[in-house]
């Protein structure tokens, strides 16, 4: 080899290192993936550099593992070729400068191919030379312009010059030992994918593996399609060089994108949680109630502003203070004893309508309390949430409303007092004018009109009763009462005045308990009476002549009164409240005592208002008849129901619990 | 003889009114409610007819129109316990409300009134 071919072979070496720079410096410049991969292919295709017609990217998916086509760079065409080489060998640009110059950044002219090879996806197969090339890390020097069945030559090594390529790139291992580099000629077409033939439509090209370090990143393929020229070991080398530099690029951009991608969806979950925060904050500040989380040592470990004013410290301040026993009381118990009750029992509990003592203080507010245990994670100790409300505005309002009530019934009250008494007073003072203008012309007294002015007075002093039984309640007095008897009494008192209606009164069941038993209820005898006439008074009065009323009386389970009228068989009406809890275990013993007549109550609105007070179906009476039955026989633990339906008639239902004797 | 049907369901009231009006010379017939008074207006032909407001059965309004449409003639006096039922126009029917009271005189004279105007 003479001195200058020598001097030119270095020439070469120094040109391609060069460009190997200068493509290193401009990819430094940038972390946009895109632009360094069209760096690197413009790098070896300009004419000023590498030379090659054309040059292709293929990247391995990380999703599906293929190998997909990435980007190229090339003409489509030779005519386009002349074109694009001519105009920027006219402009003669350095590589650098047109690796900086805006026709780069704008380059379009070239999309042909590029469009094309994104449709490109090539799946892992070891038989194809394209995946052996990666998994070997030599380059492919592909020749299947005359294809050969079997062709693939032994590895050939070539020697080259000396020249240390970690001078130039620390990261860059060349796979060749020292100063030889290895390339495997093809050339049985069957060994390339076919689709990637298709698309090169040219059977000369080189494959160089994108390796960085062990990490497969993809191929780089060049051909000249245009020019023609052979690619020599050099070309390889070198190209291996760009493509170990080129992989380290793409994959330090690739986890570097990946790093910001992770950064940016770190900062944005940091920021919804910093939002969650304070929305929750928000939430707790902005409840008119007191909240106070509390460790297993009774430490605060959270609280809101408005229990901060409760309790008389800051809000910073109290977070961290131990509550400790003396502090706070509800309603004469500490506190802290109710807490720990609630932590060792692991059950939630509420005070209700209480008085706290907070420092030694009482006030005069009124609370509701709730303690939660609460537990903030499964290592830490159970501790509990205090909820407190001032309750003060809501039960002084209860209170006025009560009034309120109050009020208005007494206003009920005067209004059908006076009506109920004015009929009497009628009658009396009319009869009264009546006897004194006879007793004035000289007649005989009419001793019918008195006793009809004696009988309203009466019927006055019946009303009077009523309203006070309803407005004060007589003194109770509870005793042994033998309901057996009562009801005997009762029944027959009724049957008396049914009687005058042609009323019949029968028992449908239960009349040996009334009869024979020996029935026991503890209880005031007087009041009991009451109640049972008000509701045998009430089923004459409802009824019409020739009616029936029919009374069931029962001390054990449902099959007794199975057709009665509203138990619950057959009827859609029946009775539920008066059922639950009767003959239940623990439960004591029950009577219950049916009264049915025919006449149903016309409407719901009866039923539902038929125990108020002032409320009546009847022309007459004051409306308390019910109220006050209501009132006795809830005095006595039992429980009154209604049930009513045009095919039943309307059924009254008393319970009352026995004595156990 | 002039005839007076009451109708009223209030007994001691309903004879009361009965011989008041017998001594001042009338025939009176009575019935305890808007149904009974319904059937004695068609079977005794009253000459006037006085009516309570608040009753049992068929309640002296629905009486009152009942019988307003079979005859527009004949003098009504409607009363009751309530004054509040001047305002119910249906009592505008009637040819006088009276509210009840224990002095009957001017019942008396709106009885006489009415049957010799």
């Amino acid at each position: 080899m003479s001195a200058e071919d020598i001097i030119k072979d270095y020439q070469d070496i120094l040109r391609q290192y060069n460009i190997l720079n200068q493509i290193s410096k401009t990819v430094a410049s940038t972390l946009d993936l895109n632009k360094i991969l069209k760096i690197i292919l413009t790098g070896v295709t300009l004419g000023d550099g590498f030379g090659f017609n054309r040059a292709f990217l293929f990247l391995i998916d990380r999703h599906s593992k293929n190998l997909k086509g990435r980007m190229a760079i090339g003409p489509s065409s030779a005519d386009d070729a002349w074109k694009v080489w001519s105009e920027i060998q006219d402009k003669n640009y350095s590589l650098e400068e047109f690796l900086d110059s805006e026709r780069f950044e704008n380059e379009q002219q070239l999309s042909f191919l590029d469009e094309k090879i994104r449709n490109i996806s090539i799946p892992v197969d070891i038989n194809m030379v394209i995946w052996k090339c990666l998994e070997d890390g030599i380059p492919r020097n592909i020749d299947i312009s005359s294809t050969v069945p079997g062709g693939e030559n032994e590895a050939t090594i070539n020697s080259v010059k000396e020249i240390e390529p970690a001078v130039l790139f620390g990261e860059v291992k060349a796979p060749a030992q020292d100063n030889l580099i290895q390339v495997i000629n093809i050339n049985d077409a069957a060994l390339i994918d076919a689709e990637l033939a298709e698309y090169m439509d040219y059977p000369k090209f080189c494959i160089i593996p994108l390796i960085s370090r062990t990490k497969k990143v993809g191929i780089l393929i060049v051909d000249n399609k245009y020019n023609q020229r052979e690619i020599t070991p050099d070309d390889i080398k070198f190209l291996l060089l760009l493509g170990q530099f080129a992989a380290s690029s793409i994959r330090n951009t690739i986890i570097y994108n990946d790093l910001k991608d992770s950064i940016s969806a770190l900062s944005k979950l940091n920021m919804k949680l910093n939002y969650l925060k304070d929305y929750n904050e928000k939430i707790i500040e902005s409840i008119p109630v007191s909240i106070i989380v509390v460790d297993h040592n009774f430490t605060v470990t959270q609280c809101n502003e408005n229990c901060g004013k409760l309790i008389g410290f800051e809000k910073e301040t109290f977070i961290g203070k131990q509550i400790n026993a003396h502090e706070i009381f509800i309603d004469g118990v500490s506190l802290i004893d109710e807490i720990f009750k609630v932590i060792r029992e692991n059950k939630a509990e509420g005070f209700y309508k209480v008085n706290m003592k907070i420092n030694g203080e009482k006030t005069d507010e009124i609370f509701d309390i709730i303690l939660v245990p609460f537990r903030f994670s499964e290592e830490s100790p159970e501790g509990a949430v205090i909820i407190i409300e001032n309750v003060t505005n809501t039960v002084r309002l209860e209170t006025e409303l009560g009034n309120a009530k109050k009020l208005s019934q007494l206003g009920k009250l005067s209004a059908t007092v006076a009506h109920e008494i004015r009929n009497p007073l009628i009658a009396i003072g009319g009869y009264a004018a009546r006897v004194k203008r006879k007793f004035l012309e000289g007649e005989q007294t009419d001793i019918g009109n008195l006793e009809i002015i004696i009988e309203e007075v009466k019927r006055l002093e019946r009303i009077v009763n009523e309203i006070l039984d309803f407005a004060a309640s007589r003194e109770i007095k509870f005793s042994h009462v033998n309901i057996s008897n009562l009801l005997l009494e009762c029944i027959n008192f009724a049957k008396a005045a049914a009687e005058q209606n042609n009323i019949d009164i029968v028992f449908e069941c239960g009349s040996e308990l009334v009869e024979n038993a020996n029935l026991h209820v503890f209880g005031s005898r007087d009041h009991l009476k009451q109640a049972l006439l008000n509701i045998l008074n009430n089923a004459i009065d409802a009824s019409s002549k020739r009616d029936k009323i029919r009374i069931c009386i029962t001390t054990d389970g449902k099959d007794s009164y199975y057709d009665f009228p509203g138990s619950g068989h057959g009827g859609q009406e029946s009775f539920s409240s008066i059922f639950s809890g009767c003959r239940t275990e623990g439960e004591p013993e029950c009577i219950i005592i049916y009264v049915n007549n025919s006449a149903s109550l016309s409407n719901r609105e009866d039923i539902k208002n038929i125990f108020l007070p002032f409320y009546t179906t009847k022309t007459k009476g004051t409306g308390l008849g019910l109220t006050i039955t209501k009132k006795i026989i809830e005095q006595h633990s039992g429980a009154i129901e209604v049930c009513s339906s045009i095919e039943n008639g309307t059924t009254f239902a008393i319970k009352l619990p026995l004595l156990d004797i | 003889m002039k005839k007076i049907l009451v109708v009223e369901d209030d007994m001691p009231i309903r004879n009361l009114y009965k011989e008041e009006l017998i001594d001042e010379g009338y025939d009176v017939v009575t019935a305890p409610d808007g149904a009974i008074g319904y059937e004695l207006y068609k079977s005794s032909r009253p000459d006037l007819i006085t009516i309570d407001i608040k009753m049992p059965n068929m309640n002296g309004l629905e009486l009152l129109d009942k019988i307003r449409k079979e005859d527009r003639e004949i003098p009504i006096i409607i009363y009751s316990a309530y004054g509040e039922f001047t305002q119910n126009f249906s009592t505008w029917a009637a040819d006088e409300y009276l509210v009840k009271s224990s002095d009957l005189t001017e019942f008396k004279n709106k009885v006489k009134e009415l049957l010799f105007r």
